[in-house]
């Protein structure tokens, strides 16, 4: 026996079944039962059943508020059989002003914040329906809905509200189910009624024709909405992106410092949460220039202060913010909805399309309704007009019959009445035998059929049940229609990293090993000539810095390699470091190849051709070729870079200037040889030509530097040993190109050979670097004027065995922050 | 791994069998040979039940090979009438119950959890070894339990969507 009963009490089930059956039955139930809102009154099951149970306890507006324990106790037992925490929860949400936009629950006490703070208890807050919600249940008694019986068969709830208007866009829903979730924003009451209307009076209505009346989202809180695309992608699709920002302003404070005021942040987000946000921004000195951060927000509006430095640009400040905070944030889109119990991604045609077939059903039945009740009226007041008009056999019959059974009949077989209108006539009171009396049953009458004739009308024509669903629509947007709160601006484009970074001078760091950093101008101070410098760069062994440049953090930065090909990217792009660090590889920031090297580097502000034509590059190479070609050949920047010049076998670019067409070129040669020639002596050559001869060149000389030569500058050269001298450009008279040039420094051992060349003038100051990293910063005009055949004089001490790796010129704009540097 | 040890309520169903998880488990300290699943019989019964058989499955997987893992079944419904009283353990068989008792005067409850009932209930309906029916957990085929736990309890989206996309027809129960 108990071995029967252990072979039937158990039965095998594969772990595969069981999980796909479990698994849909949970994901099924949370899908159409829980976490997605109906397409026709935009309502959860327990926010319907919220809303019921208020509406069936007669928490109505026009009644005193009642505990909230109570509510949800009714949603417990009546309907809901869960957690009470998830119809609480529930039920503070549809209070809470900045997260529904029209509220359904007028909640009494404490409901939370938009700083995240929780709601009281439920035994202390108090609710009842708010006016709105009573439009989602209007006509509910009048069998426009179905209704089904609850959990334990006790009571009967409704499938749907009758949701006398449209509550899914107008209020919102977010849900996360299984496999999928919904994510819909609130609307503007006005403007989804003004969509449905035009949806009755051109059922053709377009996506574009309804965004001319449903222009966007209109959150609780307000705030921007930026641009218009992810909206019409969102009611086109279903799906889409907005960006949603923070409404703020500056306002001026003493001193010339200014504030931020904060006055509405994106919608669902936590304004607690945003300003820790930003202290941890400013902690972490991710964002510069805030010197004081406050909340001071009360009772009557929202006010988050953020106080700047007298040096910042507020705007660049702002966008930070946007970029790093929830005072930016994408609200996205999933217009997911119940369509006859299944889950459908909807348009926003097909969405109104939907609750206007709802409206269609509840008006329609609720008129039948109507009619039912009229007829049967019209039933009982024949049967009184035809006792008036028999009044005396009608009396003589009634007191005639033993029992009211038997006058009943009898009146039924006398005058041909039903049972009810024999039983209406019993019930009469005798005072409906008067004569006014006798005259409104008879005005009853006639309204009554006036009114049964109406509602004929609208069962028998499609155009007036319209027309019904119109005005009542009409009536509801004009009673509750308020402001849009959010405001839709043109989108200004993405905020991309440019806006972000400041504009200030740096200085671009390369090493000879191909290592590159970033480090504001104002590091390094200005000293006098001949001082020993100060360390610019932390290298490795055997590494120097090659390369120093002056730029701007929003200047492009373009890379001419030993292969002859250009690379470009922003300054910005490269990492600042402190003055030690060594950088990172070139080669993490540009695709260049294996083997290729970094000869020259050339700031420019702009690769647009509008703005860059006329403008030239001039390229010398080692074996003295050069080359001209306009800028805008570079435009189209590519990743892997771009031919700049076509290099013959073992040759390098030593030097790329801009020039603008009228310049004259200078050229010179490690021997201490210079040519002067004009640029148009070379002729314009497409990106990936070879170029022409600039200079003829000895035995074993190579071109080291190549400048254009202005008029009122000064030619400096610098030679390995650290001399230098400048001697005036007239002093180099033009020839032609091609030729061997002339003397422009006397090449000695104490010198050593020319390393560089550049323009100056008296007010510029130049940075000299060894090839073990010192870095001295000396104002030209302390180095003295020499003539052409000269050694220079001594401008920084090289160590024995080291030569000068670099010498660079700080143009003459910057002297501006010299003070600045010096006072460091 | 960690998060799975941080859940209390895991911890103690790891304790309780006594095998050990993963790389350390080991059948033969099992303490019990009927490790019995007893959800409420909703659908958060059901999710909680995959919950655990994943749990199972990814981390003590010789227990099902062993066909020590049962799943109990508590009843969905109880009909009354007078002092006759029933069970149904699914719709039909409700359907049957209320023909042969006729539906008239019938008290009908449908059970959302086990803590509608008494002790001597759940006894009597689920737990007595006399009348109940257990179904022990086996695994036919591994390469599908694989694929679908992988579908169902994985960390993509789309295959989830997919699958129920497929399979929304064929739903056993669907409660509201």
């Amino acid at each position: 026996m108990a071995e029967q009963n252990s072979s039937r009490g158990v039965l095998p089930v594969d772990i595969s079944q069981e999980l796909r059956n479990s698994f849909m039955d949970y994901a099924m139930s949370v899908i159409v039962a829980r976490a997605i809102p109906d397409v026709r009154d935009g309502l959860k099951p327990v926010h319907r059943r919220i809303l019921y149970a208020m509406y069936d306890a007669g928490m109505t507006p026009d009644k005193p508020y009642k505990k909230s324990s109570r509510i949800v106790g009714d949603v417990l037992g009546k309907f809901h059989p869960h957690g009470d925490t998830a119809v609480y929860d529930a039920l503070v949400r549809l209070a809470q002003d900045f997260s529904t936009r029209y509220p359904l629950v007028d909640g009494h006490g404490n409901f939370g914040s938009i700083d995240g703070d929780s709601a009281a208890a439920m035994r202390y807050t108090e609710s009842r329906m708010s006016a709105i919600a009573l439009e989602l249940l209007r006509d509910i008694n009048k069998e426009t809905v179905d209704f089904i019986p609850n959990h334990d068969e006790q009571e009967q709830e409704p499938v749907v509200l009758p949701s006398r208007f449209p509550n899914l866009l107008v209020n919102g829903s977010s849900g996360i189910a299984v496999g999928m979730a919904t994510n819909i924003p609130p609307h503007n009451l006005r403007e989804v009624i003004d969509g449905v209307i035009m949806l009755i009076d051109r059922p053709d209505a377009t996506v574009d024709d309804l965004m001319k009346v449903i222009k966007g989202p209109d959150f609780p809180t307000g705030g921007l909405i930026l641009g218009r695309e992810g909206i019409r992608k969102a009611y086109e699709t279903g799906r889409g992106s907005i960006t949603v920002r923070a409404v703020t302003h500056f306002e001026e404070m003493s001193a010339g410092k200014t504030r931020i005021v904060v006055t509405e942040i994106p919608y669902q987000h936590n304004k607690a949460r945003i300003v820790e946000k930003i202290a941890e921004l400013v902690r972490d000195k991710k964002v510069d220039g805030i010197t004081d951060l406050r909340d001071e927000s009360d009772r009557k509006g929202m006010r988050v202060v953020i106080e700047l430095r007298r040096d910042v640009r507020p705007q660049v400040v702002l966008n930070n913010l946007f970029k790093h905070t929830s005072l930016q944030a994408s609200f996205g889109v999933i217009n997911l909805a119940l369509v006859n119990g299944e889950p459908k991604i909807l348009t926003l045609r097909e969405t109104l399309v939907h609750y206007l077939n709802h409206q269609r059903e509840v008006v329609r039945r609720r008129t039948q309704y109507d009619l039912n009740k009229a007829e049967a009226r019209a039933h009982i007041l024949e049967g009184l007009r035809i006792a008036l008009d028999h009044l005396d056999a009608v009396i003589a019959l009634i007191r005639a019959s033993q029992t009211v059974d038997e006058a009943r009949e009898g009146l039924m077989t006398s005058f041909g009445l039903s049972e009810e209108q024999a039983q209406a006539i019993l019930d009469m009171r005798l005072q409906r035998l008067t004569g006014l009396e006798r005259e409104k049953i008879e005005q009853e009458y006639a309204e009554l059929m006036e009114r049964i004739r109406y509602l004929r009308s609208i069962l028998a024509d499609e155009s007036l049940l319209l027309g019904v669903i119109r005005d009542e629509l009409k009536e509801i947007r004009d009673k509750y229609g308020d402001d849009r709160k959010s405001k839709i601006i043109a989108a200004e484009g993405e905020i991309n990293e440019e806006d972000l970074i400041p504009v200030h001078d740096v200085v671009i760091a390369i090493t000879h090993r191909g290592y590159i950093k970033r480090i504001p101008l104002s590091t390094y101070h200005s000293q006098k000539r001949g001082g020993r410098g100060m360390s610019l760069m932390g290298t490795r062994d055997e590494d120097f810095v090659e390369g120093l440049h002056v730029t701007s953090t929003h200047d492009y930065l373009l890379f001419f390699t030993n292969r002859g090909r250009m690379y470009a990217i922003k300054a910005y792009d490269v990492p600042e470091f402190s003055r030690q660090a060594r950088g990172i590889p070139i080669v993490n920031l540009l695709n260049v190849e294996q083997d290729e090297k970094i000869n020259a580097v050339i700031p420019v502000k702009s690769l647009d051709p509008a703005e860059i034509e006329g403008i030239n590059l001039v390229f010398a190479t080692r074996q003295g070729i050069v080359k001209k070609t306009p800028l805008s050949e570079y435009s189209n920047i590519r990743k892997n870079g771009l031919i700049a010049i076509n290099l013959r076998d073992d040759d390098d670019v030593v030097g790329v200037k801009l020039t603008d067409g009228t310049k004259e070129i200078m050229m010179v040669t490690r021997q201490g040889l210079a040519i002067r020639f004009p640029e148009t002596d070379v002729r314009p050559m497409g990106r990936a030509a070879t170029g022409v001869k600039g200079i003829s060149l000895g035995a074993k000389d190579e071109v080291i530097a190549m400048d254009v030569a202005e008029d009122d500058h000064d030619v400096l050269v610098v030679t390995s040993r650290g001399y230098g001298k400048r001697t005036p450009v007239q002093e180099y008279r033009a020839q032609s190109r091609g030729g061997k040039g002339i003397k422009t420094i006397n090449c000695t051992p104490k010198n050593g050979q020319a390393i560089e060349m550049c323009m100056v003038t008296a007010d510029d100051d130049l940075m000299i670097i060894s090839q073990s990293g010192v870095a001295i910063r000396i104002h030209v005009r302390d180095i003295s004027t020499q003539s052409r055949n000269t050694q220079g004089v001594r401008l920084i001490n090289v160590d024995e065995g080291q030569e000068v790796a670099s010498v660079s010129r700080v143009v003459a704009d910057d002297d501006a922050d010299e003070g600045d540097s010096s006072s460091e | 791994m960690d998060k799975v040890l941080s859940n209390e309520e895991i911890r103690a169903i790891i304790t309780a069998c006594g095998t050990g998880i993963g790389d350390e488990f080991d059948l033969s300290k099992a303490r019990y040979h009927k490790i019995v699943i007893m959800t409420d019989a909703d659908h958060d019964g059901s999710h909680i039940r995959i919950l655990l058989l994943t749990l199972f499955y990814r981390f003590m997987r010789p227990l099902i090979d062993a066909g020590y893992i049962y799943i109990a079944q508590p009843p969905l419904y109880k009909i009354e009438k007078g002092k006759v009283i029933r069970y149904a353990y699914s719709d039909a068989q409700l359907e049957q119950a209320l023909q042969e008792m006729g539906r008239q005067g019938v008290k009908l409850q449908r059970y959302k959890g086990l803590g509608e009932m008494n002790a001597d209930q759940l006894w009597e309906t689920t737990m007595d070894p006399e009348s109940r029916t257990l179904l022990q957990v086996t695994m036919e085929d591994a390469m599908d339990a694989d694929m679908i736990f992988s579908t169902l309890m994985g960390d993509k989206v789309e295959p989830r969507r997919d699958f129920i996309a497929e399979h929304a027809r064929y739903v056993r129960n669907l409660d509201v």
